[in-house]
């Protein structure tokens, strides 16, 4: 295999890795970053739960190559509240609507919120449906979710 | 642990990619054929990689070579010239958003049935079309658009029908050597009206059967139509015997129930998972009912 050294900057931050082709973004992001806060589920791009931006573009870190983001601008879960630790809005609306309960897909839901409202701030409870159509739930349930969203949304 | 016929193969490790394999991303489809022919039949294009990644994770596929064409200059762009001009590694959310409220709206409702937001903004158009799945959801659209994809290898250039292009589950007439560039649609004209409606178990799952129907009216007479099904035969496929039996025809009720019998009789699905053979059948029929009226309504200025 090729090492292939690449760049780019998670959360505002630049990063130099050397890495081998068969290297996961989301193993990168976990375990030579520590950035945990990327989830690890399904492996198979069904659940959602190891979304990131990439290019404020949500992927499924579990099946990205490391190598092919070379470049990219990268945001996890751990990137979304400013640097002082003052919540984004999302967040406080996920507290606010009890939108979490063991935590395990709020990173995905969190950031797929996230790319919709940067997209379309007036987004539809439809809109909001489809865009995390692909992120499982198992506990918390997809109302309060739903809800925590459309409540950032612009009327 | 000795494996039981019927037994589940023992858990694949999905958390890492155990494989290894060398890694290129060229810039030009020149540098990509070169790559491929240099490093020969082990070698892989990647685009998007949510299939090829999951089939590499369960070892249904081991190249000793991955070559990425997302950094490949001229593979990405939407244009209308004769038709639409798509390039193979438009990613299948630039090609949704522009054929929403578009006279290809079929194909927007084939890339909004598939997969996730996540899955639109890595995959591409020709990924789906060379993975080559029974169920690839573009397909049916693709077919009755009556696209044509070129092909870029060592000997030049070659286009041909997409539905020529298929061979079998996940087998393709692409050598190894060659990369899809281009898929092109035919304009639909006046008059024209088309759909795509598929069966699955929930909004993101792989379809059970789809249905994609193209048509031209004129009053009541139908003057054109393709039909094309997906996960209902080994390779996405256009139904000719009920093409023929509407084309030229005054449209009634009866006439759409005789087609759709027709259709039933006509796919070739398989028992699995998702659902049985026979299931398969029944849908089949009703589906291409219901796409056929939409697309028909479609074609008199019709509400998308």
């Amino acid at each position: 295999m090729n090492k292939r050294k690449v760049t780019f900057t998670v959360n505002g931050e630049r990063h130099e890795l050397v890495v081998e082709p068969n290297e996961l973004l989301l193993n990168v992001l976990r375990e030579k970053l520590g950035l945990t806060g990327t989830k690890y589920a399904c492996g198979k791009g069904q659940c959602g739960a190891c979304t990131v931006l990439v290019n404020g573009e949500s992927f499924l870190s579990c099946l990205t190559l490391a190598v092919a983001v070379d470049g990219a601008e990268i945001r996890t879960i751990e990137g979304v509240a400013e640097p002082d630790g003052t919540l984004d809005p999302i967040q406080e609306a996920f507290l606010d609507s009890s939108a979490i309960q063991c935590g395990f897909c709020t990173p995905g839901m969190v950031l797929m919120g996230r790319e919709l409202l940067n997209r379309n701030p007036r987004a539809t409870e439809e809109e909001i449906r489809e865009q995390i159509k692909g992120n499982l739930c198992r506990c918390t349930g997809y109302f309060s979710i739903v809800r925590a969203i459309k409540s950032c949304c612009e009327k | 642990m000795a494996q039981q016929k019927g037994e589940v193969k023992e858990m694949i490790n999905t958390r890492i990619l155990t494989q290894e394999f060398d890694y290129f991303a060229p810039e030009s489809i020149k540098q990509v054929v070169e790559l491929l022919e240099r490093h020969g039949e082990g070698a892989r294009v990647i685009a998007g990689g949510t299939d090829l990644i999951n089939q590499m994770k369960e070892e249904k596929m081991s190249p000793s070579c991955l070559v990425n064409i997302m950094n490949v200059k001229g593979l990405r762009y939407i244009k209308e010239d004769e038709g639409l001009r798509i390039g193979a590694a438009t990613k299948l959310r630039d090609v949704r958003a522009y054929c929403f409220k578009s006279r290809y709206v079929a194909l927007y409702e084939a890339i909004s049935s598939l997969g996730k937001p996540q899955v639109w903004n890595m995959g591409t158009i020709g990924g789906n079309l060379c993975n080559a799945s029974p169920a690839a959801d573009t397909a049916p659209p693709l077919l009755v658009f009556k696209a044509r994809v070129k092909l870029v290898g060592k000997d030049g250039e070659r286009e041909l029908l997409l539905e020529d292009f298929f061979t079998g589950v996940n087998s393709t007439v692409l050598q190894p050597t060659e990369l899809m560039v281009e898929i092109h649609l035919d304009p639909p004209g006046d008059g024209a009206g088309n759909a795509f409606l598929k069966v699955a178990r929930v909004g993101a799952d792989i379809s059970k059967v789809s249905c994609a129907v193209f048509l031209k009216r004129q009053g009541r007479t139908c003057t054109e139509c393709r039909v094309a099904l997906g996960a209902a035969a080994p390779v996405p496929m256009r139904v000719k015997v009920v093409e023929e039996m509407i084309e030229g025809r005054e449209i009634e009720e009866s006439l759409v129930a005789k087609a759709s019998e027709i259709v039933s009789e006509e796919v070739k699905p398989i028992d699995d998972i998702r659902s049985s053979a026979e299931y398969r059948r029944q849908v089949a029929a009703v589906t291409f009912r219901d796409v056929f009226w939409k697309a028909w309504d479609r074609a008199i200025g019709g509400k998308n």
